[in-house]
C-alpha cells in the first residue's frame, strides 16, 4: 500500500493530467452522440459525468474505457496518447452498471480475474484479494458465487475486481443504479470514503444529480453530448452556466422566472410579475455582475434556488425583501417544508423550516434572498 | 393457474399422442429385435412377442461364429468419424461463432457457408469422390471425418453464434477491462457461459454425424470404413432378410448417441448465466 501511495504522489506533482480528453466526437452513421468534448483531470480528482438519459455520458465513459471506437479526437491517460488503444493496455478499471460478474467463478476469484490475468502467484493474488475484501468488508463471501449474492453485495464484489490492482484510472457507469433507495445512499458514503483514502483517479457516470453533488470535486454537465459547464459542485450549484444546468442541478429544481431587470443606482431591481392583479414584486440585487450592470434594461430569466425564498425563522436575510405570498401547496419534507407559490407565470418552489406551521391555501410572509439570485439570457439561456 | 376440466384433458390428450407418436417406432424396434422370426413373418403379424428371443442380440457381438466382427468394426468406425467431425467441428466452430457474434466478421460469409448445406448431398458427392478417389483416400474414416467436419460446421457455427449472441456482453467488456485477451477471456469466460449451447451443438452434431448414411455408403467399401448405417443395410441384403437382426442392429446403434444426451442433459440446463448481472 506504501509503494502505491508513493505512485499516486509522483502523478500528482507531475503536471501531467492523469486523463485528457480532446475534441472527442463519435457518430453512428449520421447519428452524433459526442460533439467535440474536451475534458481533463487531475490524479486523485474525482469525476462525475451528469446529465439525463441519453446525453452521451455513457458514451463518453465507454470511449475513454476503450470499448466504444472514437470518430474523431484522442484520449490521453497518464501523458500517453490512448486513442486506438485496447481497453486490455489502458491500464484502468471499470465498474459496470449491471456489475458484469463472471458467473462461473467465485467471489474471489472474481476479484482476482486481473491479477489471474497478469499471471500473479496465487499466494500473492489471494494476499490481495483478502486485503481487499477486508476494505469492502465482503470476506465472509468469498466463497460464494455471485448468484447467491445480493444487489449490494454483487455491488462491492465489482468494486473489488476495480480496486485490486491498483489500476492509474477508474471508470464507474451508473454504479448505484440497480440498488435500492436505502442502499444507494450508503454506498455512496462508502465510494466518497474509498476515494478519500485511495486517493484513486475516478470517473463517474450517473444520472442523479444528488450524486454528483455529494461524490464529485469536479462535474462535468452534458446535454445532447455537449458538455454544458464543467466545475466544482459549488460552482455548478451557486454559477449554472446556462438554464438547463440550473434546472437540472438541485433538488428541487431552481426557480427560473421571468422578470424585468433594470439597473437602479448600483442596485439591480428585479421586478417579477404576479396574478390575479396584484402588485408585482420589486425586488433588489445588491451585488450584481458585470453582465447586468452593462446590459440594457429589459426582460430576463431569472433563478433562484428554494433555499432563496423562505420564512421568516432566523435566517441571515434582509427583511426589506418581504412578501406576503398565497400557498399553494405545502409539502413537509421532514428538515424542511416545501411550498409552491405562483409568481412571474410560473410555479416556484419556496424552501421553509420543517418546524413552520402553514397550511395549503395560507398567505404568509416570504423572505426573498437574492445574494446569489442567477440571470439568463431570455433566448439562450445563457448565463449573464 | 388453474384449468378447466376439459382444457387439462385436451393437454393431457395431446401430450398422449404426441408421446405415442415419438416412441411407437422405438417401441416396435425393441419388439421385433426380441421376437423370434416366425412371430415376424406369420400372417396375420403377430404383433407382441410369444416368446422373448434375445439370440440377435448374442449374434451381433459374438466375434467368433456370428456378425460381432461386422457389427463391431461398424461401431467403433461409426464412433470415430461422428466423435471426430463433432470435434474438429466445435473447435473450428466456437472462435468462428465468437467472431460473427462480435467481431464483426461479415454475416454474408456466414450465409455462404449455411448455403452450402442446403445443397442435396448429391451435387457434392461425385466431385469429393473424383478428388478422394484421386489422393487415393477413399474408404478411410479420416476421408469421412473430413467430408462431416465440413458439413458439420455451418450449422455448429450458426448454432454457436445464435448462443453467443444472447450472452451479456459486459461481462467480456469487463474480462477485457481487466486485461485479458480475447483468446483468454474466450477461455475463461464465455465458454463457461456457453457450455449450455456447447453441449447442445455438440449433441447435434454427433446426431447428424451418426445417422449419416448417403456419404458413408458411397465412400466406405469395407469394414475398415464402414459405418453403422451402412452396416445395418448390409444386414438387410442378404438373400434372406431378417428384420429381427436390423431391428437389434438399430436398437445397439441408437444407444450411444442416447447416452451422450443423458449425459449431456445435466449441462444443458438455462439459467447458468444467472447472478453475473442485475438480477
Amino acid at each position: 500500500m506504501t509503494n502505491n501511495l508513493q505512485k499516486k504522489e509522483r502523478t500528482a506533482v507531475s503536471s501531467n493530467p492523469i486523463l485528457a480528453v480532446e475534441n472527442l466526437s463519435k457518430s453512428y452513421g449520421d447519428l452524433r452522440i459526442l460533439k467535440d468534448v474536451s475534458v481533463a483531470i487531475e490524479a486523485g480528482d474525482f469525476l462525475v459525468l451528469v446529465g439525463p438519459s441519453g446525453c452521451g455520458k455513457s458514451t463518453l465513459l465507454g470511449c475513454i474505457g476503450g470499448l466504444t471506437e472514437i470518430t474523431s479526437g484522442n484520449i490521453q491517460i497518464d501523458g500517453q496518447d490512448v486513442t486506438h488503444t485496447d481497453p486490455a493496455k489502458r491500464d484502468i478499471a471499470m465498474v459496470f452498471q449491471s456489475y458484469a460478474l463472471f458467473p462461473n467463478m467465485s467471489v474471489g476469484d472474481n476479484i482476482g480475474f486481473g491479477l489471474e490475468v497478469r499471471k500473479v502467484p496465487k499466494t500473492e493474488r489471494d494476499e490481495k484479494v483478502n486485503q481487499v475484501a477486508e476494505l469492502l468488508k465482503i470476506e465472509p463471501l468469498l466463497d460464494r458465487a455471485p448468484a447467491q449474492l445480493s444487489g449490494g453485495q454483487r455491488q462491492r464484489v465489482a468494486m473489488g475486481r476495480a480496486l485490486v490492482r491498483d489500476p492509474k484510472l477508474f471508470l464507474f457507469d451508473e454504479p448505484l443504479s440497480n440498488l435500492d433507495a436505502k442502499l444507494r445512499v450508503t454506498m455512496r458514503t462508502e465510494i466518497k470514503r474509498l476515494h478519500q483514502r485511495l486517493n484513486a483517479s475516478i470517473i463517474y457516470v450517473t444520472h442523479d444529480q444528488i450524486e454528483a453533488m455529494t461524490l464529485a470535486t469536479k462535474i462535468v454537465v452534458m446535454k445532447d453530448g455537449v458538455i454544458q459547464q464543467v466545475g466544482s459542485p459549488r460552482e455548478i450549484y451557486d454559477t449554472p452556466a446556462n438554464i438547463f444546468v440550473a434546472d437540472f442541478m438541485g433538488s428541487p429544481a431552481m426557480n427560473i422566472l421571468d422578470a424585468d431587470v433594470t439597473m437602479d443606482g448600483l442596485m439591480a431591481r428585479v421586478e417579477i410579475a404576479r396574478e390575479d392583479g396584484q402588485e408585482p414584486l420589486i425586488l433588489y440585487d445588491t451585488n450584481p455582475g458585470e453582465g447586468i450592470t452593462s446590459r440594457p434594461a429589459g426582460p430576463l430569466k431569472v433563478g433562484l434556488r428554494p433555499e432563496a425564498l423562505t420564512d421568516l425563522g432566523s435566517r441571515s436575510v434582509n427583511a426589506d425583501q418581504q412578501f406576503d405570498c398565497l400557498l399553494d401547496v405545502v409539502e413537509p419534507a421532514g428538515s424542511d417544508t416545501f411550498a409552491v407559490i405562483r409568481l412571474g407565470g410560473t410555479e416556484v418552489t419556496a424552501r421553509m423550516h420543517g418546524d413552520v406551521d402553514v397550511n395549503s391555501g395560507d398567505t404568509v410572509p416570504i423572505c426573498f434572498d437574492l445574494t446569489k439570485i442567477s440571470y439568463f439570457d431570455p433566448k439562450s439561456g445563457e448565463r449573464l | 393457474m388453474h384449468r378447466s376440466l376439459i382444457a387439462s384433458f385436451a393437454l393431457y390428450s395431446a401430450a398422449l399422442l404426441l408421446t405415442l407418436f415419438t416412441l411407437a417406432p422405438l417401441v416396435w424396434l425393441v419388439l421385433m429385435s426380441i421376437s423370434s422370426p416366425n412371430d415376424l413373418t406369420s400372417v396375420p403379424l403377430n404383433w407382441w412377442p410369444t416368446e422373448v428371443d434375445l439370440s440377435r442380440y448374442g449374434h451381433l457381438v459374438d466375434l467368433n461364429n456370428g456378425a460381432g466382427h461386422r457389427f463391431l468394426a461398424a461401431l467403433r468406425n461409426s464412433l470415430l468419424t461422428a466423435g471426430g467431425a463433432t470435434l474438429i467441428a466445435l473447435i473450428v466452430a466456437v472462435p468462428a461463432a465468437y467472431a460473427f457474434s462480435r467481431r464483426g466478421a461479415s454475416l454474408a460469409l456466414l450465409f455462404v457457408f449455411l448455403a452450402t448445406i442446403m445443397m442435396p448431398p448429391i451435387t457434392y458427392v461425385l466431385p469429393l469422390y473424383e478428388i478422394f478417389g484421386g489422393l487415393g483416400a477413399l474408404n478411410k474414416t479420416t476421408t469421412l471425418i473430413i467430408v462431416y467436419s465440413a458439413m458439420l460446421l455451418p450449422f455448429a457455427t450458426w448454432l454457436m453464434k445464435s448462443n453467443i449472441d444472447v450472452l451479456p456482453v459486459e461481462i467480456e467488456q469487463a474480462a477485457f477491462m481487466e486485461g485479458a485477451s480475447t483468446a483468454f477471456t474466450l477461455r475463461r469466460v464465455v465458454l463457461p457461459l456457453a457450455l449450455p449451447a456447447i453441449a447442445a451443438t455438440c449433441m447435434l452434431s454427433f446426431l447428424v454425424a451418426w445417422d449419416e448414411f448417403f456419404y458413408a455408403l458411397i465412400f466406405t467399401s469395407d469394414l475398415s470404413a464402414k459405418t453403422l448405417p451402412v452396416a445395418i443395410a448390409d444386414f438387410s441384403a442378404g438373400r434372406v432378410t431378417d428384420y429381427g437382426v436390423i431391428a437389434s442392429v438399430g436398437v445397439l446403434a441408437t444407444l450411444p448417441p442416447a447416452i451422450l444426451a443423458i449425459c449431456f442433459q445435466r449441462f444443458i440446463v438455462s439459467g447458468l448465466a444467472a447472478g453475473s448481472v442485475k438480477g
